[in-house]
């Protein structure tokens, strides 16, 4: 067989683009720098199945694993309840699957075997070398260089977990590590502005200036997706009757039945039913719909408790929704009430689990609790600049009632709300901003690479990365 | 004159259980005509493939015999000295320590993969000035992509490349923008949803494990493991050169009635000619057709008899073991990951299942029906005459506001005409449904806003196979993949010729290197 070596004159460089990781508290979303979407959206929840069950405890990743009902599968999130991760161990595990499953590759070839390099099987110097390679290149990142993004109240201590797992668990050339805000602005192509990042577990607003996150403004509460979902669950708990939460894989078949009629379906029957997480986590997937569906955000003038905002919401056509099992009714003013909380705490649904949202919680008042941080001079140039991103921002309306309370508070400047018109942008803003940065000529001057880290550790990205 | 010729044009698409390729295009597509089975068996030397299994054989027995498979290639060799005759003898037909450098669709030892790609093009035996297009599985993620490109180019010397993706493909041979892909493989199954022509990568369904073919094959097992039956009389791919799994059920449904004894297992063997419009109703299966035979049916490429047992759905889907659940399942997760919900309707309405698991009979049936069964929303009877009035000019109510309200429209188009209403009968005239075309739609089939009728699905559809090919008629539209790519070829070879980027050039690849394929490939 004749030798594969290339010729001198063909391509042999070195560029390799980073990889950009933006982990969220629903999905994780990875890619290549440079791209205009992510490749890779993982879900930020994972399976364990405990020890009892199976000789080995495991864990499992990625969508297609954590939806097969099965007994003793446990869901879980690396996430804790403060915004910063919790669970160290599964947070790297999760990251590298979403980064290794659909970007790079699960297992990276050995050099001797991938077929490559037949033509230099009967030298002995090149095997030598790739021998002694052979143990780097198990890492999974070992020649992208990595940009991560940290939402702004990130703990240094977290900050220097992250340096770690990049340079030792995954062997990364470099490292970078950037805050969400900063990275939304720049997707939206602003060097300054206020951020609003609604996400699910947590709604965030940063005030950014050149580029920078003043700290001190940055503001976050757990009015978010969740919470949707959480006032959703309330909707359906309080009405009368109750109205059934029935995920779509406790179903076999459903019937069609009238709108409030109870349900006909077959379900189907487990000798060992799911867990109580996976469960949950399925029925989030019917929130979703409804969210997606039936929800809107009552767009104003007035609160939807006040005036007469309720009557009109009655007269307003209703939104049918189906539940897996053949339930179906249309709402009407309830679809408004659900969301209703995230701009006004009064309005909020309650039970003894879920109190009254803090009024400081509210999407309005964080904004105006983040502009109060800001230098005067520097406050209608960023409120011209209103930035809205996060997949729960979605909601439907949502922009124009963000608009209506910007609007109240600081009636004398000219404030601007600039939410991408494409889902795409709108979810995945802070990737696209990390693609943006990281894609520039410059990026290598902002990493960190591995010879700084070795020579300063861990603590270097609290100088490096502001 | 265009850089390349319909004759010189290869395209490759390799399977975890089959791998076909093709040089040239015809004047009417046809099925590939090089089929290979995915597998390699390791040679004497580390890290050196061979295609057929090579024994070494004691010179004792017969020494000359055995070296007509020589001629194949530079594999069998014949070491001989004078001491002890060692020959070596190739084995077409056992697959005993094969590998298999395909797994679930994810190529899983690159060596192997490296030369059974080598393998196929050299039995293709092609001339030099050979644009290659390669069918990429969904698991495979763009430093693969970038790895391949690396291979042929500097291996096969290829003077242009491209890359398709296997999801696109089938939608390519579908004739259709906007399609939701079941490609249902050997012991996998992924879903691609693809609007206007780009694949939605973020909710891809990629290689769901335990659903293809080999896991029906298993269920049917179970199922009929009580009445005697083995693996062996099942129609294994494994055990026969017929390509396709398949699964004949009147037979077996009888097989069942009648208790069986040598005469139903015969029966069961010698299953029926493949043949998609063939329907055997219980009682004409007893006779037995044979005839089969690899010349009988164009389709049958690698000569063995195809066999097929037929179950009915109902069995088919006591067979499944909950796999046609689990597949109905990712359909929903894939269609609703689409961000942009208005697309969702049009992506249900426009499912295509393909891939050699799903050949089996009343498959595509069978999950239609359960995704029916489970996620179709019917017309809410709340919704359909009473609360949907038209609320801009709404009646008077009991409610003393009798004016109407000056409110603007809340969603989009709904001020004028009853949303569910205008999705009714839309949906029964698809052309309405042309974005942009009707000018109530238009406020609705902008980004970010609830379609007509929010949830999804209202309908599951099957798109049509195309019918103008007739080549394609006769084995069936499940490797459409190919035809895809036929077609591609022919667009981005010869009539495009390289003015949209459709395919990496060798002058491109020394410039840029491998990552640059990304910019190229469709």
């Amino acid at each position: 067989m004749a030798s594969t070596n290339a010729p001198a004159a063909e391509y042999a460089g070195d560029e390799v683009s980073a990889i950009v990781l933006d982990p969220g508290f629903s999905t994780i979303r990875a890619g290549f720098a440079g791209e205009d979407v992510p490749k890779s959206v993982c879900p930020s929840f994972f399976g364990y199945t405990d020890a009892e069950s199976d000789s080995k405890s495991q864990f499992l990743f990625g969508e297609n694993a954590i939806h097969t009902p099965q007994a003793n599968l446990q869901i879980k999130n690396y996430w804790g309840s403060d915004g910063i991760v919790e669970d160290w161990d599964a947070a790297t595990k999760v990251w590298e699957y979403a980064i290794t499953s659909r970007l790079t590759s699960t297992k990276p070839s050995n050099p001797l075997q991938n077929g490559l390099n037949e033509g230099s099987n009967g030298n002995g110097d090149t095997m030598d070398v790739d021998i002694e390679n052979v143990e780097q290149a198990e890492k999974p990142l070992e020649d992208s260089p990595l940009l991560m993004t940290e939402p702004g109240w990130n703990s240094s201590k977290a900050r220097e977990k992250c340096i770690e797992i990049a340079m030792e668990e995954w062997g990364a050339p470099a490292f970078y590590l950037q805050k969400t805000g900063v990275l939304a602005a720049f997707a939206s192509g602003k060097a300054s502005g206020i951020i609003i990042d609604i996400g699910a577990s947590h709604t965030s607003v940063t005030p950014v200036l050149d580029g920078m996150v003043l700290r001190k403004g940055v503001q976050k509460s757990p009015l978010a997706g969740n919470f949707v979902s959480n006032q959703i669950r309330m909707l359906f708990k309080q009405s009368q009757p109750e109205i059934p939460l029935t995920p779509h894989y406790t179903v076999k078949s459903k019937v069609q039945v009238d709108a409030g009629a109870p349900s006909q379906a077959t379900y189907k029957t487990f000798d060992l039913p799911p867990t109580d997480s996976f469960r949950r986590l399925e029925e989030e997937r019917v929130l979703t719909e409804f969210k997606e569906s039936v929800v809107e955000v009552w767009p104003g003038p007035q609160r939807f408790n006040m005036g007469p905002s309720e009557e009109i919401a009655k007269n307003q056509p209703g939104r049918p929704f189906e539940m897996p099992d053949g339930w179906n009714q249309v709402f009407t003013a309830d679809r408004f009430r659900v969301a209703e909380g995230l701009f006004d705490a009064s309005a909020a649904l309650v039970d003894s689990d879920n109190p009254r949202p803090k009024d400081e919680h509210t999407i309005s008042r964080l904004v105006q609790a983040a502009v109060q941080q800001v230098d005067a001079d520097h406050r209608p140039m960023l409120l011209g600049n209103v930035v809205v991103t996060g997949g729960s921002s979605l909601l439907y309306k949502l922009n124009e009632r963000l608009t209506q309370e910007i609007n109240t508070i600081y009636p004398s400047t000219r404030n601007k709300l600039i939410a991408p018109g494409s889902v795409v942008e709108r979810k995945y803003a802070a990737w696209i901003g990390g693609s943006i940065l990281a894609s520039l000529g410059s990026f290598h001057q902002l990493w960190i690479s591995k010879k700084e880290y070795e020579e300063h550790g861990a603590s270097i990205v609290e100088k490096r990365c502001r | 004159m265009p850089p390349f010729k319909d004759e010189q044009i290869i395209i490759i698409a390799p399977g975890s259980e089959t791998t076909v390729a093709q040089l040239g295009l015809p004047e009417s597509f046809t099925p590939a005509k090089t089929r290979v089975r995915s597998r390699m068996f390791p040679a004497e030397k580390e890290g050196e493939w061979e295609p057929y299994k090579v024994r070494r054989k004691q010179s004792a027995e017969k020494p000359t015999g055995d070296q007509n498979g020589a001629a194949d290639g530079e594999e069998s060799k014949n070491v001989s000295s004078e001491q002890e005759e060692i020959i070596y003898e190739e084995d077409r037909i056992s697959e005993e320590g094969a590998v298999w450098p395909i797994r679930e669709g994810r190529i899983v030892n690159w060596s192997c993969f490296f030369a059974l790609i080598t393998h196929v093009y050299n039995t293709m035996n092609p001339p030099f000035h050979t644009p290659i297009l390669l069918i990429t599985q969904p698991a495979w993620t763009p430093r693969e992509h970038e790895k391949l490109t690396q291979f042929f180019f500097e291996k096969f010397k290829t003077p242009a490349f491209s890359l398709m993706d296997s999801a696109l493909a089938t939608s390519w041979a579908f004739g259709v923008h906007t399609a939701t892909v079941v490609d249902v493989g050997k012991d996998k199954v992924d879903i691609t949803a693809i609007s206007e022509f780009v694949p939605h990568v973020q909710g891809r369904v990629i290689s769901l494990p335990g659903c293809g073919g080999e896991a029906l094959t298993q269920g049917l097992l179970s199922l009929l493991k009580a009445k005697g039956f083995n693996r062996d009389m099942l129609p294994n791919s494994k055990k026969q050169k017929a390509t396709f799994i398949y699964e004949d059920h009147a037979l077996l449904d009888n097989l069942k009635n009648m208790n069986l004894g040598e005469k139903g297992l015969a029966e069961a063997h010698a299953a029926l000619d493949e043949g998609p419009s063939k329907k055997a109703q219980d009682g004409t299966e007893e006779e037995v057709r044979e005839g089969g035979e690899g010349s009988g049916a164009p389709g049958a490429k690698s000569g063995g008899i195809r066999r097929e047992i037929e179950v009915g759905v109902e069995r088919f889907q006591a067979a499944s073991n909950g796999t046609l659940e689990k597949i109905a399942d990712a359909v929903h997760r894939c269609v609703s990951s689409v961000d942009e919900v208005n697309k969702r309707s049009e992506l249900w309405d426009s499912l295509i299942v393909c891939g050699n698991g799903s050949r089996l009979r009343g498959f595509k049936d069978a999950l239609q029906a359960t995704l029916q069964a489970k996620y179709v929303i019917s017309p809410s009877s709340a919704t359909i005459f009473t609360s949907e009035i038209p609320s801009n000019i709404s009646t008077p109510a009991g409610t003393g506001a009798n004016t109407p309200q000056p409110q603007s429209a809340p969603h989009g188009g709904s001020s004028q005409v009853n949303p569910l209403l205008l999705a009714a009968t839309t949906a029964q005239n698809p052309h309405l449904m042309h974005p942009g075309a009707n000018p109530i739609l238009q406020g609705m089939n902008s980004h970010n806003q609830h379609s007509s009728h929010g949830q999804t699905p209202t309908s599951i559809k099957l798109v049509k196979p195309p019918e103008y090919f007739p080549e394609w008629k006769e084995p069936g539209y499940d490797e459409a993949a190919f035809l895809g790519a036929q077609v591609a070829a022919k667009v981005i070879f010869v009539v495009d010729q390289g003015q949209n980027k459709g395919y990496m050039t060798r002058p491109d690849y020394n410039d840029q290197g491998p990552t640059a394929i990304h910019d190229y490939s469709l």
